[in-house]
């Protein structure tokens, strides 16, 4: 191998690196490895000044080759890729070395935390030698966008990409728009009817010239990679329609929990006690009413139905305590004679005008009873002769007293859930979910919209329970960084793809069984395997999987992992 | 009294869950055994049997594959592939009269910065009580 120069820093981080890691002595033992031209120590690597010393010394000193020893490279690498591409270097010739998440952060043992960094750098030092170029690769950006889910997340950021002329094609599994926002009454904190709120809405967009409507539909598969990707929507008839569009957003929502299971509450068989869902349907309706049609004297609402629950969902669902405010306020609107119990855990009235509308609730002809955790109310068929049809027994947290609430209708404020078909959805599109089957967005705070995959984004109920206004915010988030990248009309994509050498390559065609994007292929005429490097994301399975050794997976090959293995190796424990 | 044994494990992280979740014990600082190396690889389904021999022939006393919870990877089934290699290669590591503890492969999501950290401090205890795996020494000795 011709002689290399590398180049390899270590960061301080202020006091974060360097108060459990001995960063001179570090940098002064890797100096002395081969090929190591320069090592030096600096206080912030990702600072101007440090990444300047890095550009500075790849001129002064002909360096090929630049290690830093930092913080995660999930934080740092592009950054410092970034400043070798200044410096005219290819930005593969660069590799980090965690001691800071990895090291710093995690250890005690000042003399251990110094001897891990140096394996760590040692190991980074010895792969970068096997480092190749790699060119960035760009595509075009197909300016349609695919919007998955026609709720109020759908429809806000279907027109907010048609209203910047752009083409949207809205599938929709229901047949009707507007999602769960259309079948409310009203909408908190305000009371303001949620029919007016869509109307307008779904009339632009059913009206709109850039956005194709599919009811009764669904998309079982997508098919390609950010900026272009393709795929059949199914209509209820089996019509098929091929579609063509550069990114996604997936607003699928969410359902409610079917309260059944639990036995407390008699859902299913005490016919007067009802889910909010249902509920929400009688104000709708214009009816509060028993199912003989009688007006309720008494009507009680239970908080926290399947949410908070460990059993059940251990989760907030968000939007339930604000909402069950709201019944309580339409009840005593609507049937003064009638009395309002809330039966909650905690009173969530989080959100602009939330807390008011409680503190406002409160001073209304409303029962406040509070309840533990730990100790669920039971909803049972009042005694015969009883004025009330039936008893909510509650152990009161504030008064400590067990207390008997008459109730002629029970409302249940059911949880908010993943949809039954997310699973479906999350393959369909290549989203990742949580434990509780939500979508992952691609960084909790820094990045809410966004998923790991390119081009696809998430918005609404789908990511977890959430309000009206916080569901529009993410869509319209998630639309705008669409529309920056139609105008950018260009994206870039992975180059660390997985290559075959066909001279080595015994047709066994494996590789084409355990790589998940159909990215492999088989050329019957040469007897090898080929990789459409677009379709790789360059996971490394086929890499692994390849009993000659023809796939190479770029940036990962073998002679880089081992290498690095040997590195980190490379010195006792001690 | 002879000085306690400080074992050497080689950790393969996916990039996606497992690194994530390594940097997550670091961000919470939370404290774990110093013992472990990590190598970074995009997808768990990318650690060949390779790998792990050649960590156990290079010096290390254990080898710990963490990759996506099953249903969650990034590339949707790498970790199945992971999963399926590791049973085989626990068989192989036996026959070789390696004990099959000495290689862990573990599920471990982005968020679980305390589960990663728990495995570490736990398989370190496990490789201690297993003493030096010794290939390293005999290898040399054979020069292969």
């Amino acid at each position: 191998m011709e002689e290399q120069r590398i180049g390899v820093y270590v960061c301080w981080c202020g006091s974060n690196i360097a108060k459990m890691v001995d960063v001179e002595a570090v940098a002064e033992e890797i100096g002395r490895k081969p090929n190591v031209v320069i090592s030096k120590n600096y206080k912030y690597m990702c600072s101007d000044p440090g990444q300047d010393l890095i550009v500075k010394d790849i001129k002064d000193h002909n360096l090929d080759r630049v290690v830093v020893a930092a913080c995660s490279p999930r934080i740092h690498e592009l950054t410092f890729r970034k400043a070798l591409q200044n410096a005219g270097l290819n930005p593969y010739f660069f590799e980090m070395a965690n001691i800071r998440e990895q090291d710093s952060w995690v250890h005690e043992d000042r003399d251990a935390a110094t001897r891990k960094a140096v394996d760590l750098i040692s190991a980074a030092v010895r792969r970068i030698q096997f480092h190749e170029a790699l060119d960035k690769r760009t595509v075009t950006i197909d300016p349609a966008t695919l919007v998955l889910g026609g709720g109020i997340a759908g429809l806000s950021a279907a027109l907010e990409i048609a209203d910047a002329g752009k083409k949207v094609f809205l599938v929709e599994r229901s047949g009707k728009l507007g999602g769960r926002a259309a079948e409310l009454d009203l909408t908190f904190p305000y009371l303001n009817s949620a029919r007016q709120m869509m109307a307008p809405i779904l009339q632009r967009v059913q009206n709109h010239p850039d956005i194709d409507v599919f009811l009764d539909s669904h998309v079982d598969e997508t098919f390609g990679y950010v900026g272009n990707f393709e795929c059949t929507v199914v209509g209820k008839d089996g019509k098929e329609t091929g579609l063509k569009f550069g990114n996604t957003v997936v607003a699928t929502g969410l359902k409610t929990y079917d309260p059944s299971p639990m036995e407390n509450y008699g859902y299913g068989k005490l016919p007067n006690v009802v889910t909010s869902v249902e509920f929400e349907k009688m104000l709708l309706d214009g009816k509060i009413e028993t199912k003989d049609g009688k007006v309720p004297g008494n009507v009680a609402i239970i908080h926290c139905v399947g949410s908070r629950n460990k059993d059940i969902h251990e989760y907030c669902s968000r939007t339930c305590c604000v909402t069950a405010l709201k019944y309580a306020n339409q009840v005593c609107s609507a049937l003064p004679e009638t009395n309002v119990y809330e039966l909650y855990m905690d009173m969530r009235a989080f959100g602009k005008g939330c807390e008011e509308m409680y503190a406002r609730s409160s001073r209304r002809n409303i029962m406040f009873l509070m309840f533990d955790k730990e100790g669920l109310p039971t909803v049972t068929k009042a005694p015969a002769g009883d004025t009330c049809e039936m008893v909510v027994e509650i152990d009161e947290k504030l008064s400590g007293e067990t207390v008997e609430v008459p109730a002629d209708l029970v409302v249940l404020m059911v949880a908010a859930e993943a949809q039954e078909n997310a699973r479906d959805v999350a393959h369909a599109v290549g989203v990742s979910m949580c434990g509780n089957d939500f979508f992952i967005e691609r960084h909790p705070k820094l990045d809410p919209v966004a998923t790991t995959t390119d081009g696809v984004y998430i918005a609404g109920g789908c990511q977890g329970p959430k309000d009206i206004p916080d569901s529009i915010a993410q869509a319209r988030a998630a639309a705008s960084r669409i529309l920056a990248t139609i105008a950018q009309g260009e994206v870039n994509v992975e180059v660390t793809t997985a290559v075959v050498n066909e001279d080595l390559c015994c047709g066994c065609q494996t590789c084409i069984s355990v790589c998940p994007y159909t990215a492999v292929s088989y050329d019957e005429e040469k007897n090898v395997s080929t990789v459409n490097e677009v379709l790789c994301k360059g996971c490394g399975t086929c890499g692994s999987t390849c009993p000659t050794g023809a796939i190479r997976s770029r940036h990962f090959t073998d002679q880089q992992i081992l290498s690095q293995i040997e590195g980190l190796l490379s010195k006792e424990v001690a | 009294m002879s000085e306690t044994f400080e074992p050497k494990i080689v950790a393969f992280l996916c990039n996606w869950c497992s690194y994530t979740g390594a940097d997550l014990a670091g961000t919470s600082r939370m404290k774990y055994a110093h013992n472990v190396r990590v190598i970074r690889v995009m997808c768990s389904g990318r650690v060949e049997p390779t790998f792990v021999i050649k960590a156990l022939r290079e010096g290390a006393d254990g080898v710990l594959i963490c990759g996506c919870h099953p249903g969650d990877c990034h590339y949707h089934e790498g970790n199945y592939k992971c999963l399926r290699r590791y049973h085989l290669l626990q068989k192989y590591l036996e026959q070789m009269g390696i004990p099959a503890d000495r290689l862990r492969l573990e599920w471990v999501s982005a968020s679980e910065g305390k589960q990663f950290a728990d495995i570490v401090n736990d398989m370190t205890e496990q490789v201690r009580e297993l003493g030096p795996a010794g290939i390293k020494p005999v290898m040399d000795r054979l020069a292969v």
